[in-house]
This record gives structure tokens, C-alpha cells and sequence, in this order.
């Protein structure tokens, strides 16, 4: 397992080092370096082997997410969202879909899921996009916004109403009534292919819906957003390692005063912090994956407080390595300036740091509070 | 598998599922008892039995099955992970 996730990572290394800062001043990455990743199983690379993809365990696919969100979180984003489309496959598709789908997302087939809507951001359950079955057709209608990765996308994953719960389809971007429009210049993952998705009156046939339809949209949502939250924790706990090893190569290069800026015992200092922040995160990360691992149903909440928390350090650590790098880092395409964009995107995506409270609260009363 | 040794492993699934649910809400659930009615479930919790389910029992939940009407009650999980260990499903 350690050896197929060192090939990928040698692969990540190949496409990506060296061209983030010019994909972040463009706003694009060229998309046949992420159809390579993707038929490599790069993307979605907890699907398994008779699926076509790499099979890796949540631990192993966490470390190649941080390794690939500390040199770019717009490819790493690409990830959680290619990740997150296999992962509701898996768990709301039937055998059938499951074979079909799952072998397109791992042989360079490139996905998206479409949550959040004009009216329905962190209150999904306003969502307005519409399911219908008709015969063996289905017809979907409605308006995502946000979408990471659309812009890019072969198909989209899109959550929506359907009968008196929700469905979850398979909407390919060529089909007749789809149209993708790029969000102009997002403050952070400027090249991970941000678009709102609008569907009119779109007929597929019937086996693109999902089988696990009519279920409450919590449930759906909940199942596929947890395999996206530990994605992002793990990404960001790779932003803080990008901010670290820049600012330690930074601080020990650059003198003022007449030391290094080391030696200024308030610099010092922020790489003190910087580090307690990475390595905290990367533990609740690892426990998260463990836990989804060992199939433990603790894996929920634990995928809840790594992203919180890897997501407010990221945060905290992107602003701290910019101070110290100051002029150095301040410009567009810099990695602790992409950091400190990008970071702050974390806090808002895959539930935003209130509604993680929210549900972290809810989860402590449930379990450890009184009776009200 | 006889009708005795099927009851007795009924029982203990439930008297399982009850001890797990107590644990993780603080509260005692009859065994027909509509968990999602009384609004004492989170999201988060339905899908930590789910994997709660799966993990002990072996099995997968997965397509069809994935329906809350299979965790409304004790007694529908109980059936649920009958149905599914008879199956021998592999997911």
C-alpha cells in the first residue's frame, strides 16, 4: 500500500511542482495534467482495485491529500471532489453503477458535486433543484452555484429533491440543458475550475439516478460531505506544511539587524506556532482516517473536528507565514500568498466553521449533556 | 439455522443495537420505538449507526438499502441485518 501511494505521489510531483503559482495567476490548470492524475487513480484513490482505482486506505489517500494540497489546493481540491463523487458511487449506487462509475472516475473521467444553490448555502435543505421520474427518464431541473471542479467536469454529481426526500444523479456536462459558467476570480483555489452549474429541464435516462433515492437529504448529504471533510482536513494540514517549510527557509536566509530572522526570538516564535498547529492537525487528521478506516462510528464527528480545526489553523498559519515573509511572500502565484487565499476558502467549504460548531454542539449535547 | 437459534440471535441483535443507542444518545429506546419521530437523532448520528451496523454486523449498507425506513426503529435494524447477513451480502 505504502509503495502504490509513493508511485502517486511521484506522479503528483511530476504534474504539479513547480506550476501552482502559474496555474493561481491563470486561474486554470491545463486539463489533460488532471485527466493524467485521474487515470492514474489519483483523484478518487480510495477506490478500489476492482474498480480500476489504487485502493488506498484513508490514511494512506490523507497523506497523498496533504502532499498534494501543500504544493497546490486547487489540484487538491480536485481531489476532494473526484473523491467525494466516487465515495457516494460507492455508497448510494447499486452494483451496476457502482462498476460503471467507479471505472470511469478512475480512467481519467473527471467529476464534480453540486451542493449549494443561490437560496441554499449552508441551509441545504432549501435547496430547490428538482428530481422528477418520468418512465425510464428522469428530468432535472434547478441552479448550483460553487461548483469546485465543474468547470473541468466530465459529469456532475448533483443533490436535489426528489419525491418527498432527495436524490443524488449523474448529470453528464455535454447533456442537452446544462450550462457551466466559471465564477470570475475567486479569492482562493483560483484554478480548481469554480462554476455555477444551471439545468434546464435536463432528461437523462433513469439509471443515472442513484439507487439510494427518496432518503432524507441530511442522510445523502452527510455521507458524501464526510469523506469531503476529512479530504479537506488532510489538504489543509498540507497548507500549513507549505507555510512552514517557507517560512523556516525564509527565516534562516534573510537577515535583519545583522542576524537571521531566526534569531528574532518574535519570528521564532511564529514558526513555534506554525508547527504546534501543523502537527495538532495532522493528528486529528490520522485519528479521523483511522477511524474511517476500522469503519468506526466515530469517524463522523472525527471528520467534523479535523476539518474545523485543520481549517481555522490553516487559516492562522497562512496569515502567520505571510508576517514573516512579509514582501517576499506578498504577491499573487507565492505559496504563502496562494496559502492565505486558499485557507481561508477551508473555513467556508464542506460546512462552514459555524455550521461545524453547530453540529459539533449538537453531537456534545446528544452524548454527553443533560436532558432538556 | 433453526427457528430457536434464529430468535435467540434476534434478541441479542436488539439487546446489542439498545446498548449502542443508549451509549451514544443517553436515552432507553423500546424496541419499536420511531428514533427519527422524536427529533432525539442527528444527521451525523443516523449515519454513525450506519457505520456502527456495518462494522459490527459485516455487512454493507449500500443502494437500496440505504433507507431510513430500515433505522427507524430497533426492530426494522434487527431485520435489516438479518436480511443482509442471509444474504451474505459482499456489497
Amino acid at each position: 500500500m505504502a509503495d502504490v501511494r509513493a508511485d502517486l505521489q511521484a506522479l503528483v510531483t511530476d504534474l504539479i511542482a513547480g506550476h501552482a503559482g502559474e496555474w493561481d495567476r491563470r486561474g486554470e490548470i491545463p486539463v489533460e495534467v488532471i485527466r493524467k492524475a485521474g487515470a492514474a487513480g489519483v483523484l478518487c484513490a480510495q477506490v478500489g482495485t476492482a474498480h480500476g482505482g489504487p485502493g488506498l486506505s484513508s490514511v494512506d489517500n490523507g497523506e497523498l491529500t496533504a502532499y498534494t494540497g501543500g504544493l497546490c489546493s486547487s489540484f487538491r481540491s480536485l481531489m476532494t471532489s473526484q473523491g467525494m463523487a466516487a465515495w457516494t458511487i460507492s455508497r448510494l449506487g447499486d452494483a451496476g453503477q457502482q462498476r460503471e462509475w467507479l471505472s470511469r472516475l478512475t480512467g481519467g473521467e473527471l467529476a464534480a458535486v453540486a451542493f449549494s444553490e443561490p437560496n441554499a448555502g449552508s441551509d441545504l435543505s432549501a435547496m430547490d433543484t428538482l428530481i422528477e421520474l418520468d418512465g425510464d427518464r428522469v428530468t432535472v431541473t434547478g441552479a448550483k452555484r460553487w461548483v469546485t471542479g465543474a468547470a473541468y467536469a466530465d459529469v456532475v454529481l448533483v443533490f436535489g429533491r426528489y419525491g418527498a426526500g432527495a436524490a443524488a444523479i449523474l448529470v453528464p456536462t455535454t447533456a442537452p440543458g446544462v450550462t457551466v459558467t466559471r465564477v470570475p476570480d475567486p479569492l482562493g483555489c483560483r484554478a480548481a475550475g469554480h462554476a455555477d452549474v444551471r439545468l434546464d429541464a435536463v432528461r437523462l435516462p433513469a439509471a443515472s439516478l442513484l439507487r439510494g433515492a427518496g432518503q432524507p437529504l441530511s442522510l445523502l448529504v452527510t455521507t458524501a460531505l464526510t469523506y469531503g471533510r476529512i479530504s479537506v482536513a488532510w489538504g489543509c494540514a498540507g497548507i500549513m506544511r507549505a507555510c512552514l517549510a517557507a517560512s523556516a527557509a525564509h527565516a534562516t536566509t534573510r537577515q535583519q539587524f545583522g542576524v537571521a530572522l531566526a534569531d528574532h526570538q518574535l519570528i521564532a516564535r511564529h514558526l513555534a506556532e506554525q508547527y504546534v498547529a501543523e502537527q495538532s492537525a495532522t493528528r486529528l487528521c490520522a485519528h479521523a482516517s483511522a477511524a474511517w478506516d476500522a469503519n468506526s462510528p466515530e469517524l463522523v464527528t472525527a471528520a467534523v473536528v479535523a476539518k474545523h480545526r485543520a481549517a481555522g489553523d490553516a487559516t492562522r498559519v497562512a496569515a502567520s507565514a505571510v508576517q514573516v515573509l512579509a514582501s517576499a511572500g506578498a504577491q499573487d502565484g507565492h505559496v504563502v500568498a496562494r496559502a492565505h487565499r486558499d485557507a481561508k476558502l477551508m473555513e467556508v467549504i464542506e460546512g462552514t466553521n459555524e455550521i461545524c460548531q453547530l453540529l459539533l454542539a449538537e453531537h456534545v449535547l446528544a452524548t454527553t449533556g443533560g436532558a432538556r | 439455522m433453526t427457528t430457536s437459534t434464529g430468535d435467540r440471535t434476534t434478541e441479542a441483535v436488539q439487546r446489542e443495537l439498545m446498548g449502542f443507542l443508549s451509549e451514544h444518545t443517553r436515552t432507553t429506546w423500546a424496541p419499536d420505538t420511531d428514533l427519527f419521530a422524536q427529533g432525539g437523532v442527528s444527521s451525523l448520528f443516523a449515519m454513525q449507526l450506519l457505520v456502527h451496523i456495518e462494522s459490527t454486523y459485516g455487512i454493507s449498507i449500500t443502494g437500496d438499502d440505504l433507507n431510513l425506513d430500515n433505522f427507524r426503529t430497533v426492530q426494522r435494524m434487527t431485520a435489516l441485518v438479518e436480511r443482509l447477513r442471509g444474504e451474505g451480502s459482499d456489497g
